[in-house]
């Protein structure tokens, strides 16, 4: 059983709080992510789990164990570098078997589990290589393969795929999502990258300014973000937010307390002029291929995006904006859901 | 550019330079490296040369005349004269005691003062201030706090107890004095070598060489110590070729004495030149030792070569 309990955890360097009293509970096997915006804690938060930092306040249980004053090297957890940290004095085979060789590892045994992790990784081949002489994608693969070699109960990932390409971080993508069904490890990943967030998460921890915003599943922070921010973070395009003044008439299952109405790109219709809750002009339209994104602007003033399959029309048109009710999100003058 | 109008006349354009755009470039580089390339040829390779014919001449300065002998200088030193290989010796002892210890302690100190914390540029300066003080004032001013009996040295130690010997009146303690003297004075430049080799070594690598169970001193052994390699390497050439020109340092603390004991091999080329102005003699000298520490960089680099 590896699960991890984090209750009221804070990092504070100096004078400066950088993780503001997090509590959260992992379960064993589930793949969780920490997506936020740069600067808001997170790789902080998953050292502090690796116990390369130490916890300013607060506990961590790692299973049943308390690990605050645990040494990094025996809480179980393995780590993916976002730059990957191989040795480059070492080759492949000596970087994933680094790990054993200083706990004392037999050789032969070492071999092994070395040349195990490497079949499973396809990276028999490059066994004799050293870092430099491997691509990108591969180096990220060693980096990975390190960290299997060790058996841990824990992977913690810190943005391993931001450096590579496009094309890449998808494919790798499903290779780190297929790692963690054959395996069925506790897993940790931190990311900016909400797509990654959401094609790989059992649940999202959505971070900000070191504390947590919401936690649930890809879904539940699709379809019922917790808050203004989360319903901006998640999701592409960006959430429309208007003030709720601005429509003209009552919103199905407008709450009292709303003063906020958010409505996502991909649930806007267009309509008639004058049938919609809102009517709007078309400034621009970007063809994408698959759909168009529209910039449309309110009467208002304020420009709000819609993602339109089919023949857009050309700009100047005046449009209406409709929207299923239950795809309208109410928010208070807080930020928080207000329904 | 316009088209001319055609005459079916091919002439050439008289806008073509009168050197190709190749040649101007390459004169343009000769511009910029003649004056450094004359300076090498007056100052280095001149004196170079130079050198190798007096060596191969009998020229008393005193007498002011130069004849012709061949090898004959070489013949003496290496064959007939026993102090060449004393001095030999000297230099030798000199090198492996100062090279090991000051590149040890240069490590130390710079692994200590690498990492960030109150007062770390205080520090890093008093090791490094040593090094730009004048060689001069401070070979004085230890020749004078390691005096017998009187010298700062020797009183401090008094007070715990220990009775110093007259550090450079005796042989060997004079010259474990020199080489500590010198290693305090030098080693604040090689500190800051391996600082600047220590702080481009990512902390990545030792956050995941912790995470998977090293020690401190397996990372210092198996991740550190080898990324510092090339620095190593250069610092020990540096520092045996320091060692082996070591001269300023003995004329003034102990001038080759006692007993020879602290004779090194710059020290005697010079004495043999400008105190028995044995030009001929210094010069083979001069030569022998070029050759010894051309040899000792080529061995260092080619040990390197192997490692890797
Ligand atoms: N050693 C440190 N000393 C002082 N402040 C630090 C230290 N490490 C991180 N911080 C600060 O803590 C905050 C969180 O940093 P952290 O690296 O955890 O952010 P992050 O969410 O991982 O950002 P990114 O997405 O850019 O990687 C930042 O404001 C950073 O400046
Ligand atoms: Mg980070």
């Amino acid at each position: 059983m590896t699960s991890l309990t984090l209750a009221g955890i804070r990092k504070r360097f100096g004078k400066v709080d950088v993780i503001r009293g997090v509590d959260l509970r992992v379960a064993d096997g589930e793949f969780v992510v920490f997506v936020g915006p740069s600067g808001c804690g997170k790789s902080t938060l998953l050292r502090m789990i690796a116990g390369l930092e130490d916890i300013s306040e607060g506990e961590l249980r790692i299973g049943d164990r308390i690990v605050n004053e645990v040494q990094p090297a025996k809480r179980g957890v393995a780590m993916v570098f976002q730059s990957y940290a191989l040795y480059p004095h070492l080759t492949v085979r000596d970087n994933m078997g680094f790990g054993l060789k200083v706990r004392g590892v037999p050789p032969h045994e070492r071999r092994q589990r070395v040349e195990a992790a490497a079949a499973t990784l396809k990276l028999d081949a490059l066994l004799q290589r050293f870092p430099r002489e491997l691509s990108g994608g591969q180096r990220q693969r060693v980096a990975i393969g390190r960290a299997i070699v060790g058996e841990p109960d824990v992977f913690l990932f810190d943005e391993p795929l931001s450096n590579l390409d496009a094309e890449l971080r998808v494919h790798m993508r499903s290779e780190i999502a297929s790692l963690h069904k054959r395996l069925g490890n506790t897993m940790i990943y931190v990311t900016h990258d909400q797509i990654e967030a959401m094609t790989l998460a059992d649940k999202i921890v959505v971070l900000r300014d070191g504390q947590v915003e919401q936690v649930g599943t890809p879904r539940q922070l699709y379809e019922r973000p917790g808050n203004l921010f989360v319903a901006q973070f998640i999701g592409s395009p960006k959430m429309n937010i208007l003030p709720i003044e601005a429509v003209a008439g009552k919103l199905p299952g407008q709450p009292k307390t709303a003063s906020l109405v958010g409505v996502r790109p991909e649930d806007l219709e267009l309509t008639e002029p004058g049938s919609g809750f809102v009517d709007a002009r078309i400034l621009i339209s970007e063809y994408t291929g698959a759909s168009s994104l529209l910039h449309v602007q309110l009467p208002s003033g304020q420009v709000f995006l819609v993602a339109h399959d089919g023949e857009a029309p050309p700009a100047d048109t005046s449009v209406g904006l409709a929207v299923e009710p239950g795809r309208l999100h109410f928010f208070a003058d807080s930020g928080r859901r207000a329904d | 550019m316009p088209a001319k109008p055609t005459t079916g006349i091919v002439t050439q354009d008289a806008s073509t330079p009168w050197l190709t755009l190749k040649m101007r470039e390459a004169m343009e580089a000769w511009l910029f490296i003649g004056p450094t390339l004359a300076g090498f040829l007056i100052f280095f390779i001149g004196p170079l040369i130079a050198v190798v014919w007096y060596s191969m001449t009998e020229w008393n300065l005193l007498a002011q005349q130069a004849t012709f002998v061949g090898l004959d200088n070489y013949d003496d030193a290496l064959f007939r004269n026993p102090d060449f290989w004393l001095v030999v010796r000297n230099s030798v002892i000199f090198a492996l005691g100062l090279v090991p210890f000051n590149m040890a302690l240069a490590l130390a100190l710079a692994i200590s003062l690498s990492r960030r914390f109150v007062g770390v540029v205080f520090f890093r300066t008093v090791f490094f201030a040593p090094v730009v003080t004048s060689a001069v004032a401070w070979a004085i001013v230890w020749k004078f706090l390691l005096q017998g009996e009187a010298g700062f040295v020797n009183q401090m130690l008094a007070h715990i107890g220990i009775n110093g010997p007259n550090w450079l009146r005796e042989p060997d303690w004079a010259m474990a004095a020199v080489i500590v003297t010198r290693v305090i004075k030098m080693v604040g430049l090689n500190m800051i070598l391996y600082i600047a080799a220590l702080q481009a070594i990512p902390r990545d690598y030792e956050a995941a060489a912790r995470l998977e169970g090293a020690s401190n001193w397996q990372i210092f052994r198996l991740v550190i110590w080898p990324l510092l390699g090339p620095t190593t390497l250069v610092i020990m050439v540096i520092t045996t070729i320091g060692s082996f020109k070591v001269f300023d340092h003995i004329y003034l603390m102990t001038g080759g004495g006692p007993e020879n004991g602290t004779l090194v091999l710059a020290f005697y080329i010079y004495k043999q030149g400008f105190e028995f102005f044995d030009v001929g003699y210094a010069s083979a000298l001069a030569m022998i030792m070029f050759v010894i520490v051309m040899v000792l960089t080529l061995v260092q680099l080619a040990l390197r070569r192997r490692d890797t």
